[in-house]
């Protein structure tokens, strides 16, 4: 554990390096607003219109995970990062000015509050695995099902309060690409599973044992996509206590297990 | 003298006409070519061929595929004549290919100097042509002649200065000698116009604000000076009507977009369809479709020239499917409503007045915590080109179907940066949906929909085969039959498709091509045996 924590800082300490532009409108009174602007048409729709997160991550808590400096979130911003659904608006999409604008909007709404966790994060790990059988659908590192999310860097990518409501409400906001798909086959065979590609001729699904199916609208007797998640509701099933605890394992999960 | 004759008679027969107003004005008896934006200047982008239809439509096979090699979207129609296809890309690129091959024969480029602002990627909507020239707008404000045999610049004319937010985007239209063309930058609140120029010189002949100023009738539509920031872009092609010599243009949204607080009044001419003289440019009428907008509901799309069967009375008529949920049939000599009707969900108005004014809900402008209104920011129909089918008499469009939650704010304003004044969201649990569309124009009644998970991203086809042709954003092209919507065709191109599919003849052969990601793509019949590139000319 000691070393983990030992090789984060050196990352860090490696990207802070690298990352030491300064913000050039860090004086500049009309900055932040002008972000403001901007992030309320590129940002919000998934850190939220008031930056308090959603799909992305929460960014009033001033805490980020890919690097603290200006230059860190200018780097973000511009380029995306890697592996998430965090991507890139650099390049023709805006230009430099822009992007610092973003960065000083995003500096003037993080009040640096208080960042830890509510809940047993042991205990939630516990529940994920056993009791709540989390990891038949989900992928940790290299454990767990794939026929869910993966939840690798969950902790990194979510809020607090949207990884709350995905467990207790798992259809209100599905994560692109996990959608039910179900159809009926001239047969009268149904197969549902999760989406894994879907346009206006045809559909790509995964059922629950984990069998990849695609099929063409025409040659099916019905396909449909269900805006309903395959994942149960756990508002029943857990403890207020036991819900709080697995928020806690998942909001734990930055990316390193399993590596 | 015999050779010359012979010489000459291979010219003809090889296609080397040039484009003038005439070949432009007959244009819909020229099966074979595809000489303005539109196909015809009244904008039906109908074509009369036949050798693909319903009947046979599914043995559509690729042809041929040019890659170019550029990133961003394509969303121009392509031109063809002289044996060759003229296209404009993004980022200032154009070509001429071989229309056997696909084989490039020029290619144009013109690097984007730093500083201008562009709201929406780096697009162009395609090429004008007269004579031997091919026209276009480059994204920095500047109209441009090219050599249609070399793609060598002839002439090129900076419309304004781009440090105001102005960029170019629109395919030009031709009105005799004229080349008529506007400006986008809404977003960054300019003012708005559409401008004509010479042909030959690239002088400009007139200029009309899409934002009235002082001077203007409409200048009370604006509370104090707003109008120098009105917006009312122009980034759709215009239509052009020989008979009348008048030219139809639909305007963009005022600015700022979202918060209409710095802007009170009607904001004309934004959100409007206005009927320009061709050799003057003076204003003969405009009609407001959405007074004050707060949407951004451009009234930017193709403004259709067709008679309509209106309570048994044939009228010659400007439609269109309105980004704001309403199509309208207006008579084309006055601008007076013949037929407005909602054709998906509409929230903000309870249908349109014997005045011609909407008949407003409230409560359904942007707000600072977000109002959910309907239709979304991007229509109902938004700029993808329509099509109307004479033989069906029916006018044919893509939709989005939905609502969005719209939000708001205060913005203060700076030359040539964003003034959008925020923007809309989905709605997560309530995503918004697509379709193509028939509409009788007469009525406003809608024929069949052809529902879709998504919007259709290009424009529309329709063909005398008895097809419609549109395309999607996930890399689909396909055809629809005319009367009854069902789908006919589809092929999975692998890059959005958002251009409009066109078609044209070689040797005898009817193709069907479309932009699609960063590549140009021609389809035509397998032949019997089905083989996919059988057929005349190869």
């Amino acid at each position: 554990m000691k070393r983990v924590w030992i090789l984060g800082l050196l990352a860090a300490a490696a990207g802070a390096a690298q990352n030491a532009r300064t913000n050039p409108l860090a004086q500049d009174k009309n900055a932040s607003e002008g972000g403001r602007t901007l992030f309320r048409i590129m940002c919000s729709p998934c850190h939220g219109i008031k930056a308090d997160g959603g799909r992305g991550p929460d960014l009033t808590l001033g805490v980020f995970r890919n690097g603290t400096t200006d230059g860190d979130l200018y780097e973000v911003i511009s380029n995306g990062v890697p592996g998430t659904e965090m991507p890139g608006y650099g390049g023709p999409r805006l230009p430099e000015e822009d992007v610092w604008r973003l960065v000083s909007y995003v500096r003037s709404v993080a009040r640096r509050a208080e960042t830890n966790v509510p809940g047993n994060r042991q205990a939630g790990e516990q529940i994920f695995w056993a009791k709540g059988q989390c990891g038949q659908c989900h992928q940790v590192g290299t454990r767990g099902g794939k026929m869910g999310p993966d939840l690798t860097r969950a902790g990194r990518t979510r809020s607090l309060a949207y990884l709350r409501e995905s467990i207790v409400d798992p259809s209100a906001d599905i994560t692109p690409g996990y959608a039910t798909i179900r159809v009926v086959t001239r047969d009268g065979k149904t197969i549902a599973g999760a989406q894994r590609g879907l346009d206006n001729f045809s559909a790509q699904l995964v059922d629950t044992a984990g069998n990849f199916y695609s099929f063409r609208k025409d040659a099916v007797r019905s396909l449909k996509r269900e805006l309903q998640s395959l994942m149960p509701s756990y508002k029943a099933s857990l403890s207020e206590t036991e819900l709080t605890d697995v928020v806690a394992y998942v909001a734990s999960l930055q990316g390193e297990e399993g590596r | 003298m015999k050779r010359w004759s012979l010489f000459f008679a291979m010219a003809a027969a090889l296609g080397a006409a040039e484009i003038n107003s005439e070949t432009l004005r007959n244009a819909q008896q020229d099966a074979n070519n595809w000489i303005s934006t539109g196909r015809t200047l009244n904008g039906w982008r109908h074509s009369p061929l036949t050798q693909i239809n319903t009947s046979n439509v599914k043995r559509l096979t690729p042809q041929w595929v040019y890659q170019t090699g550029t990133l961003g979207r394509f969303e121009g129609t392509p031109l063809v004549f002289d044996n060759r296809m003229y296209i404009t890309g993004p980022d200032n690129h154009a070509w001429a290919l071989d229309l056997l091959t696909g084989r490039p024969i020029w290619h144009y480029y013109k690097a984007l100097p730093p500083g201008v602002s562009i709201c929406c990627g780096r697009v162009n909507r395609g090429f004008a042509a007269l004579g031997k020239k091919l026209y276009k707008m480059n994204l920095e404000a500047k109209l441009v002649a090219l050599d249609a045999d070399t793609g060598k610049m002839l002439w090129e004319t900076q419309v304004d200065d781009t440090k105001k937010g102005i960029s170019g985007t629109v395919a030009p239209i031709i009105a005799k000698n004229l080349v008529v063309v506007g400006v986008a930058g809404a977003e960054f609140g300019i003012r708005g116009f559409i401008d004509a120029y010479d042909a030959d010189t690239g002088k400009r002949a007139w200029r009309f604000y899409t934002v009235a100023g002082p001077e203007d009738p409409g200048s009370k539509s604006w509370g104090g000076d707003s109008y120098r920031r009105g917006g009312g872009s122009i980034w759709v092609a215009g239509t052009y009507d020989p008979e009348s010599n008048l030219v139809f243009f639909g305007t963009g949204n005022p600015g700022p977009d979202m918060n209409g607080d710095p802007r009170p009044g009607d904001n004309l001419y934004t959100c409007s369809i206005v009927a320009l003289d061709a050799d003057t440019g003076k204003l003969r009428w405009h009609y407001q479709n959405t007074p004050h907008d707060v949407h951004d509901w451009d009234s930017i799309s193709d403004p259709v020239l067709a008679d309509v069967m209106v309570n048994g009375r044939k009228v010659p008529a400007v439609i269109q499917a309105n980004r704001n949920g309403f199509f309208y049939a207006l008579e084309r000599a006055s601008g007076k409503v013949l037929v407005a009707k909602a054709y998906t969900k509409v929230t903000w108005a309870d249908g349109i007045g014997a005045d011609g004014r909407p008949i407003l809900i409230s409560g359904q402008g942007p707000s600072e915590e977000g109002t959910k209104a309907c239709p979304g920011i991007g229509g109902g129909h938004n700029w993808q080109a329509t099509t109307f089918n004479p033989q069906t008499g029916w006018y044919y469009f893509g939709t989005t179907e939905g609502c969005q939650i719209y939000y708001n704010t205060k913005m203060e304003f700076r030359e040539g940066e964003w003034y959008q004044a925020s923007t809309a969201q989905g709605l997560p649990t309530d995503p918004q949906t697509g379709a193509v569309v028939a509409l009788d124009p007469g009525t406003g009644a809608v024929k069949w929909k052809f529902e879709m998970l998504t919007s259709p991203s290009a424009g529309l086809l329709s063909t005398a085969g008895g097809l419609v042709f549109a395309g999607d954003p996930q890399g689909y092209i396909f055809g629809l039959d005319a009367k009854t919507g069902k789908s006919l065709w589809d092929f999975f191109t692998g890059g959005p498709v958002s251009a409009p599919p066109m078609t044209y003849t070689l040797n005898g052969k009817q193709y069907l091509t479309v932009a699609t990601g960063g590549s140009i793509m021609t389809f035509a019949l397998a032949d019997e045996a089905g083989r996919g590139r059988g057929g005349a000319g190869r």
